[in-house]
């Protein structure tokens, strides 16, 4: 799975998380901070990791998410990490 | 302690009704003698698992709600889409239906209040609200998932705490508000809405704040209903007009319903400063228990106590009893009877609107005390619709050796339970609400005269 196409599936969840303005998805790249950038609710991480897990069909270990950067890149790195992972199993 | 001279008045009013666009609609269907208890389509669904189908009930809908479903969790709301833009994403994100509500009536009671942003974020403006139940629809998802379906914690998403913590809507009133002093909520099964005003009225009469955002909520839930269906005291085998009936002698149970009444509290003398309209100023509140052990049955002596609380020689009598009037067997004919020990059989009347809109449980007593409020508004008295007929007979406790109340049957009373709204000066309304566990909680309000 490309990175491009990892990216436009976390946009599409993004777009369903109501306290992230649209307006700030407009032009988002891999260095988009979710936090300082999107001024997303540190809770709402959670909510986009457990969107993320059913739009991708993986399942991340608590320890992925403990240690998660904020950065959509760090995200999409943990994506094609955790499938690679699931894929050896 | 409390402050001499220090008095407390009603200076706005908001929330959530049963079949109503808003406050004004709520107040004209009420004193038109209207029925706000309808046939619940929810609890139809569920056929012969559920025994009563009538409800107070209010839609995601009629709120100008839309709910967000989990893609996750099947029939979850996520969160919920504000369509008339009063409330900002981020606070509906950690609210459950009767937490918007709550800060809906916030800011309806805080608009009529007339209060300045200032004002509003003071260290000296508490909020003081709360709910009969827990966020028991939040609840029931996060559960099912851990529980039956081996998901993990997360899957039930990152706002399942405060979507459901006790004091959720008063937390989610003072984030909304930024409000800077007290945040609580009392929390006294059906008595918690009446209670929350009379602690709110207290922080501003013992001269701990000057302003309080105060009320009870209980927000549509199935899962609160379900509980209580399954106790079967629930009305049962009437119309949905019909089903509300407190004090007529073929009652059965009482109507499960839903809404939010929010008042916004100012000291007296800051008020009348200010130029505010008092739409009421409150005189007294007593709150008491039964002390008899006893979980669910009421005690004529603990009634008895709390008139003697409310009333301490002050001279002041109420042109009307808002009642707390259920429309379930016992709790009725106790009520009524208490209520004429304490101020004989002639000089006020008995209104219950519960007749009208049905049990809001921790709703209940602050939606009532706004109803009293309508009444000193009008001068006129609710009714108790469906008060056909009263018992002709004793009631059983009458025949009791031990009995010390009122030796009348309770159709003796007729002329203090209207079955119309009527008009009539109304000087003062006293509002009874009690709840499981004996607790019992009364207010005197007053007009500003």
């Amino acid at each position: 799975m490309e990175r491009q196409e990892i990216l436009d599936g976390l946009l599409e969840v993004l777009k369903t998380i109501r306290t992230i303005d649209p307006a700030r998805l407009v032009g988002v790249t891999e260095e988009t901070d979710f936090l300082t950038d999107l001024s997303t609710p540190s809770t709402e991480l959670i909510n986009i990791a457990a969107k993320v897990e059913h739009k991708f069909d993986i399942e991340f270990d608590d320890d992925d998410i403990d240690h998660m950067g904020s950065k959509v890149k760090d995200i999409i790195d943990l994506i094609i990490m955790v499938k690679a992972r699931s894929e050896n199993e | 302690m409390q402050v001499a001279g220090r008095k407390v008045a009603v200076v706005g009013m908001g929330g959530a009704f049963p079949a109503c666009k808003d406050l004004n609609e709520f107040d004209h269907k009420l004193f038109t003698n209207q029925s706000l208890v309808r046939q619940w389509d929810l609890a139809v669904q569920y056929e012969k698992q559920i025994r009563s189908t009538v409800s107070g009930y209010i839609t995601e809908a009629e709120m100008g709600l839309e709910a967000v479903w989990a893609p996750i969790t099947e029939k979850y709301p996520e969160t919920y889409i504000d369509t008339l833009g009063r409330i900002p994403d981020a606070n509906l994100s950690t609210a459950d239906m009767g937490s918007i509500w709550a800060m809906l009536g916030a800011q309806e009671a805080t608009k009529m209040a007339g209060w300045s942003k200032a004002e509003i974020e003071s260290e000296q403006t508490g909020v003081v609200v709360g709910s009969g139940g827990a966020g028991n629809q939040i609840l029931r998802v996060a559960w099912h998932y851990f529980f039956q379906m081996g998901k993990k914690a997360r899957i039930a998403g990152a706002h399942t705490v405060d979507r459901s913590m006790s004091y959720r809507e008063a937390a989610n009133i003072s984030c909304l508000l930024k409000t800077k002093g007290v945040c609580e909520s009392i929390t006294s099964a059906c008595a918690t809405g009446l209670g929350n005003i009379g602690h709110a009225y207290r922080l501003i009469k013992f001269g701990l704040q000057d302003r309080a955002i105060a009320g009870g909520v209980e927000g549509t839930a199935l899962e609160t209903f379900i509980g209580f269906d399954g106790m079967m005291i629930l009305s049962k085998g009437f119309s949905p007009a019909e089903s509300s009936r407190p004090f007529d002698m073929h009652r059965n149970g009482f109507v499960c319903s839903f809404g939010a009444g929010i008042v916004a509290l100012e000291e007296y003398e800051m008020a009348k400063a200010r130029g505010a309209n008092i739409i009421g100023v409150i005189n007294e509140y007593f709150n008491n228990s039964d002390g008899d052990g006893d979980m669910f049955y009421p005690s004529f002596a603990g009634q008895q106590r709390l008139w003697k609380g409310l009333l301490p020689d002050k001279g002041l009598r109420p042109d009307v009893v808002k009642m707390h009037g259920t429309s379930t067997p016992v709790g009725d004919s106790v009520e009524l009877l208490s209520v004429v020990d304490a101020l004989g059989d002639e000089g006020y009347h008995m209104a219950a609107p519960k007749s009208q809109f049905g049990h809001m449980l921790g709703g209940a007593g602050s939606v009532e005390l706004i109803t009293a409020l309508l009444m000193l508004k009008n001068q006129q008295v609710l009714p108790c619709l469906n008060s056909e007929t009263l018992n002709p007979e004793l009631e059983g406790f009458q025949k009791n050796a031990n009995w010390h109340g009122p030796d009348k049957p309770l159709a003796a009373y007729r002329h203090l339970v209207p079955q119309k709204a009527f008009a009539k000066e109304i000087n003062r309304v006293a509002c009874l609400n009690y709840g499981f566990g004996g607790t019992n909680s009364a207010m005197l309000v007053s007009r500003d005269i």
